[in-house]
Formats: structure tokens, sequence, C-alpha cells
């Protein structure tokens, strides 16, 4: 630890020998953790070295860690020691954190004059206090959100008065432009192209609860809400579009996101993060779109990117690591292109922000987004939502009886805390 | 002299036993220290709750359905895996030319690890591209060809580890072939050990090869039998990596086994406390499960 931090402090002086204006002894190092293992790493990276250059003082060390072993990581270095002084928190994640008083405060810092909190979204800002007190401020807001084919829509004749793909809004759109999207040529029972796939359940099934009035916890998140008849009308309405419907394949075993990269899947919903990997695909005609409503509210599952550091850290890296991360909120644009909707109305509004077709659709989401239900006890809960949903939609469990058993599980957990 | 004795066996136990302390004793006693403690490893502080702990173990019932689906993984890769080692070492027992390369061939999936085990079977279970699937229906279309059509189509499409009646006995199936080299090598040595008088004996008496097996190699093997039976119930009532990698316990459980259920305790939620008791839990029913059987086939003197 000590060999690297001489390391880079001599890689520090190093680059600025050459340097006239001032040379940078104290320079402060930064640690930044983050799972951006994507073509999102690489705009990250560009993004930290173009701070680093302009603030010659303090040096932002990025690591990228896979968020699959992100967070046994970051908790590992929470507890015992070794943690960096800048991370992400997804905001499902941030209760558990905050919750153990790992994270500073930073209730001070959104106080200080120049940082203007009203100019972020109300949700994302929202996202990011615990118990009344500011443990991270919202980097960006990634909704899931109705991606489409436009050159099979066009195919299929849903299009408006200018010829351009139409994509649907009202459930009855949506199911119109799924039966005639969903072709089985050969007629042997199993269509060449569907209208719909779920990509993931998770996120398309908490769409669906929300738009239906469901949710996993109750409002006051003391119980669960699975057992609502809300949740089962909600689920009732995802089979249907598998086995009654049959325009959408059953989740289990089909690869749906790699079916509409490949134009076999005319619609998802899926994060706006997926962008990039749908510009990589040649050929591929798409365009994004708000969420469909489904049910009888609009709602869509989101979440958040937080910036947070440490409760230990000293009084410099403190003040380095929030110029950093105000540097990062400021820079949100360029964090955006690669997948992502900004939380700042100022970048939201920008004309540069709109000419972002699919970031710029998804973010007509903000006023209606949903988060997981803020619970420290998240990561125990969702492996028994994701069981229930995975167990109704593959028709392994009745419906009502997979609901209710996760709903009692779920009980139990919330009232062992 | 004595005294010089003991000293050197304490010096060439020295090395085993500093290891057994520091690694596999100490680990276990503060094992059993966390299992009383409510424990999140965030968490500043840990509340001693006595056997608090044990008791959410014994009324959870998702370390219910863990421990049934263990036990049914138990009951089918022990008895079909001792068989099959069994029944390959009585075979390559025979001095027979090639016998290495089968013995080689044979325990090659002992050495590898579960990971590359795992993700090969992944493919070969495959419902719709895997190899197994693919014979199945080239067996289907043969019987079919005889007569009328008996297997339906749907045969050649089984989904193995998507389905919560097929992926316990899949994964089953796998760690047999996983482990069956090992207990061959072991049952291979116990064959060897059998006096060729007593069998010559025998067939000078008349006994056929049946005969000859079972009233005096069975007899003899007896010791083999048992210490293959107790390490393979060790063994498999701890399996993890299989399921972990091929299915997480799913689908809906039915592959939750024990391990798996305490790994998901302790390093997916960091309930330490509760993890720790769910080992403790199962350590217990092992030592019983394999006291009972040594009281079962232990030779008696």
């Amino acid at each position: 630890m000590r060999l690297t931090a001489l390391f880079a402090l001599a890689l520090t002086l190093g680059g600025c020998a050459g340097d006239a204006r001032r040379a940078a002894p104290e320079a402060v190092t930064l640690n930044f953790w983050n799972g951006f293992t994507g073509p999102d790493g690489a705009t990250m990276e560009k993004i930290v070295r173009a701070f680093n250059k302009s603030h010659p003082d303090i040096r932002v060390k990025m690591q990228i860690i896979p968020w699959g072993t992100y967070y046994d990581k970051v908790t590992l270095g929470l507890a015992f020691g070794g943690a960096p002084d800048v991370l992400i928190l997804h905001s499902n994640r941030f209760p558990e954190f905050a919750n153990y008083s790992s994270l500073g405060r930073l209730d001070d810092l959104v106080k200080r004059p120049g940082f203007d909190e009203s100019d972020f979204a109300e949700g994302p800002w929202a996202a990011g206090v615990w118990k009344g007190t500011r443990y991270a401020i919202p980097l960006d807001c990634h909704p899931i959100g109705l991606y489409y084919n436009t050159r099979l829509f066009r195919q299929a004749g849903i299009v408006d008065a200018a010829g351009n793909a139409k994509p649907p809004e009202t459930l009855d759109e949506f199911l119109s432009a799924a039966r005639k999207l969903t072709v089985d040529a050969n007629g042997d029972g199993k269509p060449e192209q569907w209208g719909f796939a779920y990509t993931w359940l998770r996120t398309n099934a908490f769409t669906f609860l929300h738009q239906f009035g469901a949710d996993i916890l109750t409002p006051d998140f003391r119980r669960s809400g699975l057992d609502a008849p809300d949740a089962a009308r909600a689920l009732g309405l995802m089979q249907d579009l598998c086995y009654k419907e049959k325009v959408c394949p059953k989740p289990e075993g089909a690869d749906a996101w790699m079916g509409f990269q490949t134009g076999k899947v005319a619609m998802a919903l899926e994060g706006v993060y997926m962008l990039t990997s749908l510009e990589e695909q040649e050929d591929l005609e798409f365009a994004g779109a708000p969420c469909p409503l489904f049910g009888r509210r609009r709602a869509v599952w989101a979440s958040t990117h937080l910036l947070a550091m440490p409760a230990a850290v000293d009084a410099r890296k403190r003040e380095a690591a929030w110029t950093f991360m105000r540097y990062l909120s400021d820079h949100s644009l360029d964090w955006a292109r690669g997948g992502q909707v900004p939380v700042r109305q100022s970048i939201l509004n920008s004309p540069g922000f709109k000419k972002l077709q699919v970031q710029y659709e998804f973010s007509k989401e903000l006023p209606y987004i949903a988060y997981e239900p803020p619970t420290v006890s998240y990561n125990q809960v969702v492996p028994f939502y994701d069981a229930a949903i995975e167990a109704s939609l593959n028709r392994i469990k009745p419906t009502d009886e997979a609901l209710s058993e996760a709903a009692r599980r779920i009980n139990e957990v919330l009232e062992r805390e | 002299m004595k005294r010089n004795q003991g000293l050197s066996a304490a010096l060439f136990l020295l090395p085993y036993a500093t290891l057994f302390a520091v690694f596999v004793l100490a680990p276990a006693v503060y094992g059993f220290w966390v299992s009383l403690h409510k424990w999140h490893i965030l968490s500043p502080s840990a509340p001693f709750v006595g056997f608090g702990n044990y008791r959410q173990v014994l009324q959870d019932d998702l370390f219910r359905i863990a421990f049934l689906r263990t036990a049914y993984f138990v009951l089918m890769v022990v008895p079909i895996g001792n068989a099959l080692s069994l029944l390959l070492a009585v075979g390559l027992a025979q001095d027979y030319k090639g016998t290495t390369l089968y013995k080689v061939a044979f325990y090659l999936p002992v050495v590898t690890s579960v990971a590359v085990v795992a993700l090969l079977w992944r493919w070969l279970l495959s419902a719709e591209f895997g190899l197994i699937n693919y014979y199945i229906g080239k067996g289907a279309e043969m019987v079919n060809s005889l007569g009328p059509r008996v297997i339906s189509a749907h045969a050649a499409s089984l989904p193995w580890l998507n389905s919560p009646a097929l992926a316990m006995p899949a994964i089953a199936m796998l760690s047999i072939w996983w482990g069956a080299g090992g207990n061959m090598l072991i049952y291979l040595a116990g064959l060897k050990a059998v006096p060729r008088e007593l069998l010559e004996a025998a067939s000078i008496d008349g006994a056929t090869p049946w005969q000859r097996f079972w009233r005096v190699t069975w007899p003899l093997l007896r010791p083999t039998v048992l210490f293959c039976l107790v390490m393979s119930v060790i063994a498999s009532s701890q399996v993890f990596g299989q399921t972990f990698i091929l299915t997480g316990g799913g689908p809906y459980y039915s592959t939750l086994t024990v391990v798996l259920y305490m790994y998901q305790q302790g390093f997916g939620l960091y309930q330490l406390g509760y993890a720790c008791a769910v080992a403790y839990v199962l350590f217990v029913a092992v030592l019983a499960f394999t006291l009972l059987q040594f009281r079962l086939l232990a030779v008696r003197q």
C-alpha cells in the first residue's frame, strides 16, 4: 500500500517535473472504484484522464472491478480496510452501506455555495439520502425503456403518417404491434421472429408490478407487497404475452437480448445502458421510446449510479474527493453518451443531450421512474422476488402460490431486522 | 530409546499438526464462536445471541428444502457412484493389456476442477444443442423406426437444467462421472489386497466367478467399502461447485444444497453468524450419519 502510494507520488513528481507552473509534490491520490467493464469504462476513463489533466493537485486512480465481484470487494474493503476514496454504488445497494455508517456524510458539502441541488432531478437526488442524512450524490439514472427494431416495424406497416416506425404507447397498441411482428412462416409452432421478449425478468416484472400498483414491499417497507392481488394481475398479463397471445417466448433458456440484437425479436424492455451493445451491431436499425402503459399508471424500473466516499477519509482527501465527484456530475453529458440518462436539468435541457435519441426518449420517463425498495435487506429480499417471478413465468409454480411463498419469506426476513 | 521415538514421532507430526491447527481446527472453533452471534460483516457490533441462529436455522423452510435436496443428491450419488466405481475396479483388476490407459482415463475427471467439469456438462446437458439430447433423439428415432412411434419427439429436448424434476438428477449424473475414478482406485487397492490363494482355493473347490466374488472378495472388501461409503457421504453432502455454477440453486430451489445455501447466506448476504450456524448443523448431521454407517457396516470382530 505504502509502496504504491510512493510509486504514484514518484509518477506525479515525474510528470510535473517539466511543468513550469508548479510542481505538485503534495498531489492527493484518490482511488476510485467502479464496475464499468464495458464501453462505459472507456468513457469513464476518458473523463478521469481529463480531470487529472485539469487538476494537477489531485491524482485519480481508477480501478474497474466486474460488477459480479464488485460489491464483495467493496464490502470487505469497508469492513476490514482497503476501501477506495470514491466509489460507485447502485441505488438499490446503497441503503445497506449507508445504514452501517460505512459511508461519509455529505450534508455540509451539498450546502456549500456554488453547488445547486435544485439542478438535480428529484427522484435520483433523493436516492442519495438514508434516514435523513445525505451519503451520496447521483451521477446518472438508468431506467429501462422500449427498444424497437425500426426496420421490422416498417416492414409490418406499423408506421406514422410520415412513414416512420411508430412505437406503441398503450397496451392495445403494444399487443397489436406484437401480434403483427410475431412471424411463424413455416407453421411449426415455433416463430422465427418474436414481437417481444423478456430480457431481464427482474426489471421487466418490476415495471409491470408498478404499473398495476404493486411492489416488492409495501410503501412503508415493513412487509412484502407481493401477495397483493395487483401483483398477481401484473404477472397474469406477463404470462398472457407468452402463453395466450404467444407474442413472446417462454423466458427460460431464451437468449432474448441476443434475439433483439440479431433482429429476431422486434421489441424489448431494456436498460439505457445496453445501448452500446446495439450500436456495435451492424445493420440493426433500432430506436428507443418510453415504456408503454401496460397497467393503470405509468411506471418504469430504474436504478442510479451514486457517488459516495467512505466514512474514514481525512479532510484533505475529502476535499479532493468532493472536487472529483462534482467534476463527474458536471461532465455527465459525456457520461450520458455511453448509454445513461443524466440527472442534471441543465444537461437534460441542453441541445447536445437532445441529439442522443435513445437517452433523450428514455429521459422522458424520469418523472415516473420507480426504484427498487430502499431497504437494508435488499440483498436478502430480492432473491425471493426473482425466484417467484421466474417460477411463475416459466409455469413451474402457480403464480398465486409463488407470490405468497415469496411474500412469506420476505416478511420473515423483515421481521428479523 | 523409547523417549527418543516419541520425540521423533512428534517432530514428524508437527508440520501436519500445525497446518491442521491453523487452517482447520482454529477456523472451525472460531466458526462456532461466530455462529453464536448476529453479525453482518459491515455492522460495527455483533451481538451475542446464543443459540438464536440455530433456532432460526431449524425453523427456516429454505434450510429444510436445502437439507432434503442435499439428502436426495447423496442418496443418488453414493449408492450409484460406489457401485459404478466397484464395477470399474473389478473390471480393471484383471491383468489385461491396456488397463493402465483405462485407469488414467477414468481417473482424469477426478483431477479436473469442478468449474471445468460443470461448464463441460452445461454443454452436454443443453436442451437444444446438447450431446445427450442428441443421442436421446437418435435413439428415439431408431426405436420409432422399428414400429409404432412409442417415444415422443419431446424426449429429444429434455430441459435438463431448467426443470425442477430433472435438474438434481442431472447434477447427480455429472457428479458420479466426476468422482467415479477416485473410489475406483481405492477399490482397486482393496481388490489387490485379497489373497490370491483364497480365490484359487475357491476355484479348485468349484466356485463360480459370481460365488468367488460374493463369498470371498466381498467379505474381505468390507473395510474398503465402508471407507469409500463414508468418504462419499461426507464429500457429496457438501456438494457446492456443481450447483453453484450450473443452476445457482434453481429452478425454484430444486437444486439448492446446504453448502450453497450457507455460501449464499455468508458471502452473498454477509450474514456470517447465520451461515456458520448452517455449517454446524450440517456438520452435526453428517457426523451422526457417519457414526450410523460405522455402526451398521463395520466388520464385527
